[in-house]
């Protein structure tokens, strides 16, 4: 089964990232790329990961509604929770406990969380 | 760069349209689909399926439904390449969904610090 996998990051965390600096940025990155890398030796190779997803930080997305035929574009995310969406990785699995074996690998499931859905298939 | 387009939208509307309604719906939906600027995306489930998951320590944590309760639920997504984000918001104005709930679009992250 085709999963999509929505991984979330918290506010607070979207707050730290935006007040560092270029250099403390880069510094954080290089310290979550070696979990990364290693998740994607290790499920690589089972074909259970397919395209991912890392979105930049919610304040730059920009909202779209569309009222009696006119376009409204509003600044930021969609809503104002505490963890919003940071990435979305769509994931193969066997069954629902097999993605869920995968979300647990996910390193920002740590801090926040991953959401499962599975894909509708067309 | 590519740009995400998150859709939310009441979920039991689906239900309520006719068929008529349905298909001139899915016709706008699927001539998105072949836009040559969509390199993705994909239908999601209703979120009674969704489940979420937590690591803390060294405890997995599972709990069924979403990480944050929505009055509009998030039913799926499209990736688009567009050279700007107002050309992806054009785009995401024409996803049926922004017209009763909304499409978020956020861009993707490149490395190096700056979108490409």
């Amino acid at each position: 089964m085709k999963y999509a996998a929505l991984l979330t990051t918290n506010a607070d965390d979207v707050a730290a990232w935006e007040r560092m600096t270029p250099e403390e940025a880069a510094a954080a990155r290089a310290e979550e790329v070696p979990k990364w890398e290693a998740l994607f030796a290790e499920l690589g190779p089972t074909g259970a990961l397919g395209s991912g997803y890392e979105l930049d930080s919610p304040t730059t997305g920009r909202t779209v509604r569309v009222r009696d035929g006119e376009t409204i574009v509003t600044d930021g995310p969609f809503a104002e929770t505490k963890e919003q969406v940071g990435g979305l990785m769509e994931i193969e699995a066997e069954d629902l406990d097999a993605a869920i074996a995968i979300a647990a690998r996910i390193p920002v499931v740590h801090r926040a969380a991953v959401e499962l859905r599975p894909v509708i298939e067309h | 760069m590519q740009y995400l387009a998150l859709i939310y939208g009441e979920e039991g509307r689906w239900a309520e349209l006719s068929q008529e309604e349905r298909e001139s719906e899915m016709s706008e939906y699927m001539a998105l689909s072949q836009e040559s600027a969509t390199v993705g995306g994909n239908e999601l489930d209703s979120v009674a399926t969704a489940t979420t998951v937590r690591v803390r320590g060294d405890e997995t944590l599972v709990t069924d439904g979403p990480f944050a309760e929505l009055k509009e639920a998030l039913g799926g997504y499209y990736v688009f390449e567009c050279s700007s984000i107002d050309q992806a918001c054009a785009l995401a104005a024409r996803i049926p969904a922004a017209r009763h709930g909304a499409v978020e679009v956020r861009p993707v992250y490149v490395d190096g610090g700056e979108p490409s």
